[in-house]
């Protein structure tokens, strides 16, 4: 119901605008002359998103999906070659600042990313618009209530030997983040935190290439709980997973989405942006991906998820990543 | 020189297109790992090469990936000996199980397979063991599927088809005296296949086990889907672990690696060379072999076939229904009351309803029928000069033929990237026409290449002598004795193509998606259901293709009377 | 079709340099005639059958069929096979196994592109002449090898080639087949009056089937003749080893008389007919085939050639006593009549037709 009540507060929100909505119109027309958008990401079932984009500006959006150890590689080769084709991309914030860095993105400040937090645009390129939370996902139907972890320590408890989930922390940047900014925003104690490492690495986790493939042995019960997305509770319904509702504070390495400087229909890339950023557009994002968004006021409808609180991890380089990929390589081998 | 070659015109601008077309995408990766900096041209640096070989687990890497490949190998050229005799040169019954077991591995999405033996064999609760667990009585584990075994088991039943493909054919031409002067001389049907069958088809099984150690060294699904969560590495997910971690993944780096499966292939592929040059003492389609007699297995004979329909139960049905129970229920479960209470067809409709996944259906058709024939084509022509012209050139051709082949798909796939980027093709359907072709050649040359060998040159021959022209007995002789090579290339490229995720994943673009990396996204967005409707049709479209190639096949071949 | 091969060579690479498989040769086919190409296997006789024939290119020389050059290496002609006008049968029959025999014997004329009619007359024709009617939608595989031989021919012979060429095609027959087709091929090839060139190892075939045999070894030719010539009037002795059985006894010229060579060897001393004229004391071979050795129990009382000897070994065969017998240091084969009483260990006397005491050359 409260989602309903958000999306007529939204279409009322619109057509009130309408001083926005004139700027909105030029560029709507300059894009239109355009004909297209190209928008390269990695995101699941934004097509409606796409489509509604379409209907409304009668400007098709095309979604070149990339995985994200071949974002920076294809991006790089086409644009060294000169046949970059992407108006717009969208990728985990490092991705971008790396690409920043070379020179591929172009500045924009979209009009509808004005209600998002400070931190979410800093350079006037990158516009955070969500963060990729990770949290202790467990299958509702074999875990008893009584035993779901209240904290990310319990995950140590000699119970879950055997039981456990999760990427690959040597090499799945998302996990290697999120586990050092467990150390940077919750277990801030080294000692207290590597005792966690320890733990968790003495219940032997099996380890799968991506957050992926880590739902599946959840839901059939081959494990009892992971490291996961809480996303995967909307996508995967009515799959038996829940999230552990922790004490401590969700996190997740912030999404973020910017213009190429050699966008070939730069009208078309900022109308496709503003439209991205809007309330409308997030909404679809956290209803029907489970994603969640900086739209003030727009949550996934996951119970307890609009009262979680939801922090973005520091970014880490590329170099950092590396080395603390090895560091976990040795804290989890196996004895 | 000698004039029954008119074809030795073909052999430069052969060379020429091949050599371009395998060439291009791996010079690109040799410039990539020689190369500072995330593309392929960069200032010139031995570090990716210091970095790559002097990591200390790399020998443990190599260890697990020498008893991966060979022991996959033993797997699937034993299997397919085994099926191919009794198929070929038997008289079991339901003999058309065995064309169906040999290729249904090539159509179920490899990725599938893997994650079938993962629900079937998981140490927890896979269903064979809970079977074993609970029905029997059994403690502990049975058999754990993530273990260097499990791989071997799984990646030995995936290639067995390339094995089947490539023995199955010369099994069939054999010349049944060679066997018959055996059996005259008192040796028993055993002795006659230890000592006559199988050396004489030594060529077809060298080419067997060398493509499967090749392809298994390149393969990643079973390495990444059983091995790691095994945590056991060999080269192609220890190529990816360096890949993916880390957001500016370094395929330079990766490609330094690779090079180590290049050079080792290129080393088998020498080496196979040698053992088979003697060509000529293999030939053994004559006239007079062209119908081979049958073994009455007599008691054997449903024996035997009671392990033929074990190895297709647990090779077909199971997987295959794995598969179809994923499809229907709503997420990952156990069988059970629940399971069967919330099964339906929502994944089904919803591929269906989705425009995407229609695209791939759509554009993997026209990539499995349009490459595989294309493809066919230009093997016709390798294979030819292959065989039939042995200059030193021609044996360039064939090692340059397996280049691409050899590498690990994720680093070929940049490879292809890089040159195609340079060229007009870049984000065309044709770009991957033309990648399909120049990394899947090997599967349309190897049987072709077997089907040539055995062919007598007298029978071209005697069709020049009367007066036939080279593309007349090319039309009239030669091709309608390839049949059965061709019918073999045609279908591994035909299946491999509607399968194909390597080059596919980095090179589709709106418009120009595939199947294969449609099921990809549905695994990295974690969603069983839809992948394995997607999985279930692909298995329909492909077995399609099998079908229809296999019926005019033996529409062609059947002799008139 | 007369065939004229002119200074033709062809080398074969080798990875220590080359051999020459055809060195220099020099031939004159008459036409209209069974002509074989006789040697043991790797003389060349099959490189040069396949020479003529176009499906080996040579590197030196000029070959002719009538009167036209189908091979120059000076004038750089090289007829490809399909246009030569000939039509060969292999030692494999290579008979097309996804064809019927009706198929099979159409090829030719379907290649030349004959209408419908006219190709099913012709076949009709040959496959009467060499005794397949009937045949005609038989599959080609399910014809007993004496079968598919007459399908070569009928293959070979249908579009009325200029010459025919076989190579061994008798030799994957057993040995009574053989015999009968050996007979009839030669019927046929008669019949025909068609320039006929035949490749053969057997001295049989060669001498039973042909109007000419032309001897090889090494890639040269070493004698040209009839079969009657090449049998009893060869001088060489590789020639004469190789198409039939001879022994060969070393001696050295005693002297010469009117008419006579003496030779001094080690059964004694031998009269033979004069031939050539050679110095005395000179060292020679000299040979004698089994057959113009008689046997005795008594001295015969000739006065030349008559020599002692005992039964060393005594094999039989059916039509003759094959026998070795030792005689001074020499040990001969000969051919005792099968109904003679020997045994093994006899002593009997020998006697040599002196005029087939061959003096023979290297």
């Amino acid at each position: 119901m409260k989602r309903i009540f958000w999306g007529i507060v939204l279409a009322l929100f619109m057509a009130t605008g309408a001083l926005a909505a004139d700027q909105n119109q030029a560029l709507a027309d300059k894009a239109k002359v355009e004909g297209k958008v190209a928008f390269y990401a990695n995101m699941t079932a934004i097509a409606p998103i796409m489509a509604d984009f379409g209907k409304k500006y009668g400007v098709k959006a095309e979604y070149t999906r990339l995985s994200t150890t071949k974002f920076i590689a294809t991006i790089m080769t086409e644009h060294a070659a000169g046949k970059l084709t992407a108006d717009v991309l969208q990728a985990p914030v490092s991705v971008l600042q790396y690409l920043k860095d070379k020179g591929v993105l172009a500045s924009y400040v979209s009009p509808s990313a004005a209600g998002y937090p400070k931190w979410a645009n800093t350079d006037g390129k990158i516009q955070l618009f969500g963060i990729e939370y990770a949290a202790l996902i467990y299958n509702r139907d074999l875990v008893k209530p009584a035993d779901v972890p209240k904290t990310y320590q319990e995950l140590t408890d000699p119970k879950w030997k055997g039981k456990i989930v999760m990427a690959d922390p040597s090499t799945h940047a998302t996990t290697i983040s999120w586990l050092v900014g467990l150390n940077e925003n919750v277990i801030k104690d080294d000692a207290k935190w590597m005792k966690f490492l320890k733990g968790l690495a003495a219940n032997d986790p099996m380890f799968v290439a991506s957050f992926g493939p880590t739902p599946a042995p959840i839901e059939s019960g081959e494990k009892l709980i992971g490291i996961s997305m809480p996303k995967y509770i909307i996508t995967k319904a009515p799959a038996p997973l829940e999230w552990a509702h922790v004490s401590q504070p969700l996190m997740g390495s912030p999404r973020g989405i910017a213009i190429t400087a050699s966008a070939p229909h730069p009208n078309a890339a900022r109308l496709f942006v503003d439209y991205w950023l809007s309330r409308e557009a997030m909404n679809t994002l956290a209803i029907k991906v489970g994603e969640y968004v900086l739209t003030p006021g727009v949550y996934p409808p996951i119970s307890g998820i609009d009262k979680a609180k939801v922090i973005p991890i520091r970014e880490l380089s590329d170099q950092e990543i590396k080395s603390w990929g090895k560091e976990f390589k040795k804290i989890f081998a196996r004895p | 020189m000698s004039i029954r070659n008119p074809g030795t015109i073909f052999t430069a601008p052969l060379i020429a297109v091949v050599g371009f077309l395998t060439v291009c995408p791996v010079a690109m990766l040799v410039l990539g790992s020689f190369s500072e900096g995330l593309g392929a041209f960069g200032t010139f640096t031995l570090a990716k090469y210091a970095t790559a070989y002097t990591d200390p687990e790399f020998i443990r890497i190599i260890l697990n990936t020498v008893i991966f490949t060979t022991g996959s190998a033993m797997v699937s050229t034993g299997l397919a000996l085994f099926l191919a005799y009794l198929n070929n040169r038997s008289n079991i019954p339901f003999k058309f199980l065995f064309s169906i077991i040999s290729i249904v591995p090539m159509m179920v999405p490899h990725i599938l397979f893997a994650v079938s033996w993962v629900l079937l064999l998981n140490p927890t609760n896979g269903m064979i063991n809970l079977f074993f667990r609970q029905a029997l009585g059994w403690e502990g584990i049975v058999f754990s599927i993530y273990t260097l075994k499990g791989m071997i088991l799984v990646e030995g039943l995936l290639d067995l088809p390339i094995a089947y493909l490539v023995i199955a054919p010369a099994m069939s031409s054999f010349d049944v005296s060679l066997e018959e002067s055996s059996r005259v001389c008192g040796a028993s049907n055993i002795r006659t296949l230890l000592r006559i069958t199988l050396p004489v088809l030594r060529p077809a099984i060298l080419a067997a086990v060398t493509l499967v150690i090749i392809r298994s060294m390149a393969s990643f699904a079973v390495p990444s889907v059983i091995g790691m969560p095994g945590r056991i590495y060999v080269l192609a997910t220890h190529i990816y672990r360096v890949v993916a971690t880390g957001y500016a993944a370094d395929y330079g780096l990766a490609a330094a690696i690779g090079m180590s499966a290049l050079v080792a292939s290129i080393t088998l592929i020498f080496v196979y060379r040698r053992l088979t040059r003697e060509g000529e003492k293999y030939v053994t389609v004559s006239s007079r072999g062209f119908h081979p007699t049958t073994i009455d297995l007599k008691g054997a004979r449903y024996p035997l076939f009671g392990i033929v329909g074990l190895i297709s139960f647990v090779l077909i049905v199971l997987p295959v229904a794995v598969l179809f129970y994923t499809s229907l229920v709503p997420y990952s479960m156990v069988p059970g009351v629940k399971a069967f209470a919330a099964m339906s067809w929502k994944h089904y409709i919803g591929v269906l309803k989705d425009p995407v996944s229609l695209i791939s259906l759509k554009n993997s058709l026209l990539l499995g029928t349009g490459g595989a024939s294309l493809g066919i084509v230009l093997s016709f022509f390798v294979a030819y000069t292959i065989v039939k012209i042995k200059t030193k050139a021609s044996g360039f051709l064939e090692s340059l033929s397996f280049l691409s082949f050899s590498f690990p798909g994720i680093v070929v796939g940049i490879g292809f990237m890089w040159f195609f980027v340079q060229t007009p093709l870049y984000s065309t359907i044709w770009a991957l026409l033309v990648g399909y072709i120049a990394t899947y050649l090997p599967y349309g040359i190897r049987p072709l290449t077997s089907a040539f060998v055995q062919i007598h040159g007298n029978l071209e021959e005697s069709s020049r002598v009367c007066g036939g022209g080279a593309l007349y007995t090319m039309r009239r002789i030669v091709l309608p004795l390839l049949v059965p090579g061709i019918v073999s290339g045609w279908i591994l490229m035909a299946t491999m193509f509607v399968r194909e995720l390597s080059l596919s994943v980095v090179l589709s673009r709106p418009g120009t998606e595939v199947l294969a990396v449609q099921i990809l996204r549905f695994s990295e967005d974690g969603l069983w259901g839809s992948l394995s409707a997607l999985g279930i049709m692909m298995i329909f479209i492909s077995t399609a293709l099998v079908v229809i190639a296999s019926f005019a096949g033996a529409r062609l071949t059947s002799v008139k009377n | 079709m007369e065939i004229t091969i002119r200074n033709l060579s062809k080398h074969y690479r080798t990875e220590g340099g080359s051999i020459a498989a055809l060195d220099r040769i020099n031939l004159q086919i008459p036409a209209n005639k069974i002509f074989t190409l006789l040697g043991p296997s790797g003389c060349g006789k099959t490189t040069l059958l396949r020479c003529i024939v176009g499906l080996e290119i040579p590197d030196e020389g000029e070959i002719t069929i009538g009167d036209e050059v189908v091979f120059s290496s000076e004038k750089k002609i090289s007829r490809p096979p399909d246009k030569r006008d000939l039509g060969m049968v292999f030692q494999t029959y290579a008979i097309w196994p996804h064809m019927n025999v009706f198929e099979n014997v159409a090829y030719p004329l379907q290649a030349q592109k004959k209408p419908k009619d006219e190709i099913a007359r012709r076949v009709a024709k040959t496959l009467h002449f060499v005794q397949l009617d009937g045949f005609e939608n038989r599959p080609a595989t399910k014809l007993s090898g004496g079968q598919q031989q007459r399908v070569a021919l009928a293959r070979a012979l249908v579009a009325e080639p200029k010459v025919i060429l076989f190579d061994e095609p008798l030799s994957n027959l057993d040995a009574k087949l053989r015999e009968e087709t050996r007979k009839e091929l030669r019927r046929f090839l008669t019949e025909l009056a068609i320039t006929a060139v035949y490749v053969t190892h057997d001295r049989l075939e060669a001498l039973s089937l042909s109007d000419n045999v032309a001897v090889m070894k090494s890639g040269k030719i070493v004698e040209v003749g009839t079969p009657w010539e090449i049998y009893f009037e060869t001088d060489r002795r590789f020639v004469a080893d190789f198409i039939g059985r001879v022994n060969f006894i070393e001696g050295s010229i005693a002297r010469m008389e009117n008419g006579s060579v003496i030779v001094d060897s080690g059964i004694g001393t031998i009269v033979c007919d004069r031939k050539k004229n050679l110095p005395v004391n000179s060292p020679v071979t000299l040979g004698i085939r089994p057959e113009f050795i008689k046997t005795f129990y008594e001295n015969p009382g000739a006065a030349e050639n008559t020599f002692r000897g005992r039964i060393e070994t005594l094999v039989f065969t059916g039509d003759v006593w094959e026998a070795e017998v030792k005689s001074g240091t020499e040990t001969l084969v000969l051919r005792i009549d099968p109904t003679f009483p020997v045994k093994t260990g006899d002593d009997i006397f020998l006697h040599l037709d002196r005029r087939h005491c061959k003096l023979l050359f290297n």
